[in-house]
């Protein structure tokens, strides 16, 4: 633990069995740091071991990271990309003091974590599930298609990413995607890609379903075409978050039902629970 | 076995027995609570509670007993719901967040039907924050809360982040007197007033609340600040500006415990602000608080409040006169 951290903080495996003991969610605890890497310029790839997150983690669900300089007291919320036994991978980009701090760390160092946290996407039908990301909110939709590749119910997996250049996750949507399709900046958004594939997705044996990640005009857009062809669409909202659990409040988002959590109430909402619809 | 191998069983029950010395303690384990306190005429099991407005019962619930804590103060309730402010509500400060929530909340009909009857239902010493636009406003949701379970109810005289009542009511002694002497007739619950430190004179606004029938004071509410986009020149928050709370506060809200306690020697007092720990829980107690609660540590860390009690009833345990003072209610 480094010893600027401001409370004391315990090892992942007494956090869980305490927690357990009492019938209670583990709070914060501190993982192990199993590798860390660079992905592109900016974008960095950190597996940490976290056995209660691995188990139970469900798409679109993130962690909060805590940095180690204490003075940065909120944590930062990322999406779950990938598990792989008792590990879970999260891929972010650096846009401030935390996130570069993060870039800093190496296997061997540890972590502060709480999660997972909030709403998955609910996946429960058999579907062409047509994930949409946009930049940084590609990574949930990379889980997404790792749990859907593991299903025996016809459902098939598409993936639409778009990037501002470098297409850091079209490696590792591939072993998962039944079709995989991406766009960089230069050549469009996913939008111009959506309407490239629509004969595809009309000829597919499943009907289609979006599961959709990304900046919130590119949500907004998708939303949009989704409803105009009677597509239901599933959104992951990123906000500013303060708590990432539901206790503060900060993280809202306008729906006609009123300003609801994004962390807890969501991050998943669907088109007509935003009123998004066209 | 050989010798050898029953000395390196030894070795390892050592060591077995040196890590679980070593390991931190279980929070959420059942716990005898050794040292009690009185607020007002109520007794909580421990000195520490939950700050209004860092606390959601169907978000902490998950994490602790709720009714393991000394008290639950409620976020701020008001006659209708309130939608809040729009977003961006939060910013990062130096060891502290700024935020402009501005007291979203489902109103007092539904706290009555839903949040007050499961959180009395899970044995919660309940303190009921109101809050209001104006003087009706406050006293309507009073007059709601006067037949209710809630233990105590906490005047929100101090919110930093509503454009009528809140702070506005709290920085002005005529004001405050005016609202709390009208409240006093509603109610015979144990009333707190809670105080924002931004004014000029604490002491000042803490006399006119006492005089006019507050029970007992809490202390801290946030310090007004902001934060600045540098890449848009905007202020981060939506609000502008918000209150700032966590860590960095702690010696500012100490300071503010410690001299409305020197005026005010026969009042309870709760401190807020900047507590993360058992030790600086300990601090206020010493500045003259007879109880605390935890606020933005609750934000960073969910089993916050139960570690700080728990932290603080040991440190007690060394402190018989302190302990005594507290569980006697005496004030100072």
């Amino acid at each position: 633990m480094s010893a600027t951290a401001f409370m004391p903080t315990v090892t992942t495996g007494t956090v869980e069995r305490q927690a357990v003991r009492a019938g209670r969610k583990p709070g914060r605890r501190t993982d192990e740091i199993i590798a860390a890497s660079k992905l592109s310029e900016g974008i960095y790839e950190l597996v940490i071991r976290d056995p209660y997150v691995a188990r139970t983690a469900q798409p679109a669900q993130f962690v909060n990271l805590y940095p180690a300089d204490a003075t940065m007291a909120l944590p930062r919320p990322f999406g779950v990309a990938k598990v792989e036994g008792d590990d879970v991978t999260l891929i972010y980009q650096v846009v401030g003091a935390g996130t570069a701090e993060f870039s800093l760390l190496q296997a061997g160092d540890v972590i502060d974590v709480l999660g997972p946290l909030g709403k998955p996407f609910d996946t429960t039908k058999p579907a062409n599930y047509v994930l949409v990301g946009g930049g940084l909110g590609v990574p949930p939709l990379l889980y997404a298609a790792q749990k859907l590749s593991e299903r025996n119910d016809g459902s098939e997996v598409t993936s639409v990413f778009g990037y501002r250049d470098v297409r850091f996750a079209d490696d590792l949507v591939a072993p998962y995607a039944d079709h995989a399709h991406s766009i960089v900046n230069a050549q469009g958004n996913v939008v111009d890609l959506l309407n490239d594939i629509e004969g595809e997705l009309n000829n597919a044996s499943q009907p289609p379903v979006i599961l959709s990640c990304g900046p919130t005009p590119m949500m907004k857009a998708v939303a949009a075409w989704a409803s105009k062809r009677g597509i239901p669409a599933q959104l992951s909202l990123e906000a500013r978050m303060g708590c990432g659990y539901g206790a503060c409040v900060a993280c809202v988002v306008d729906t006609p039902n009123g300003r609801l959590k994004v962390c807890k109430d969501g991050p998943v909402f669907t088109t007509e629970e935003l009123g998004w619809e066209v | 076995m050989t010798d050898t191998t029953n000395e390196r069983a030894a070795a390892m029950n050592e060591h077995v027995e040196r890590d679980e010395q070593a390991k931190p303690m279980n929070v959420l384990e059942p716990h005898e609570w050794r040292h009690k306190t009185i607020v007002a005429g109520r007794e909580w099991k421990n000195p520490v509670g939950t700050a209004s407005g860092t606390f959601q019962l169907d978000a902490c619930g998950d994490y602790y007993d709720v009714s393991q804590m000394g008290a639950i103060c409620t976020k701020g309730v008001s006659p209708i719901p309130w939608e809040g402010n729009p977003s961006p509500r939060t910013a990062e400060g130096p060891s502290s967040m700024v935020n402009a929530v501005g007291l979203q909340n489902p109103g007092v009909d539904h706290y009555l039907e839903d949040e007050l009857p499961r959180l009395k239902k899970l044995g919660a010493m309940v303190i009921t924050n109101v809050a209001g636009h104006s003087d009706e406003d406050y006293a309507e949701v009073v007059a709601k809360l006067a037949d209710s379970e809630a233990d105590m109810l906490e005047i929100n005289v101090s919110c930093p982040n509503v454009s009528h009542g809140g702070m506005s009511v709290g920085t002005d002694p005529m004001v405050l007197s005016r609202l709390i002497t009208h409240l006093r007739k509603l109610t015979s619950k144990p009333m707190i007033v809670k105080l924002s430190p931004n004014v000029t004179d604490i002491v000042q606004i803490a006399h006119a609340a006492v005089d006019a029938g507050a029970d007992a004071l809490s202390l801290i509410n946030t310090l007004v600040g902001m934060r600045i986009d540098i890449n848009t020149g905007q202020p981060i928050i939506a609000n502008r500006t918000g209150g700032v709370s966590g860590p960095a506060i702690f010696p500012i809200a100490l300071s503010f415990v410690w001299r409305v306690r020197q005026a005010i020697p026969d009042i309870p007092i709760i401190g807020i602000g900047g507590i993360d720990s058992g030790e600086k829980a300990l601090e206020y107690l010493y500045a003259g608080a007879n109880a605390v609660e935890v606020g933005a540590a609750a934000l960073f860390d969910p089993t916050a409040p139960m570690r700080v009690a728990r932290e603080l009833d040991d440190l007690l345990d060394s402190r018989p006169e302190l302990a005594a003072k507290l569980a006697k209610g005496q004030t100072w």
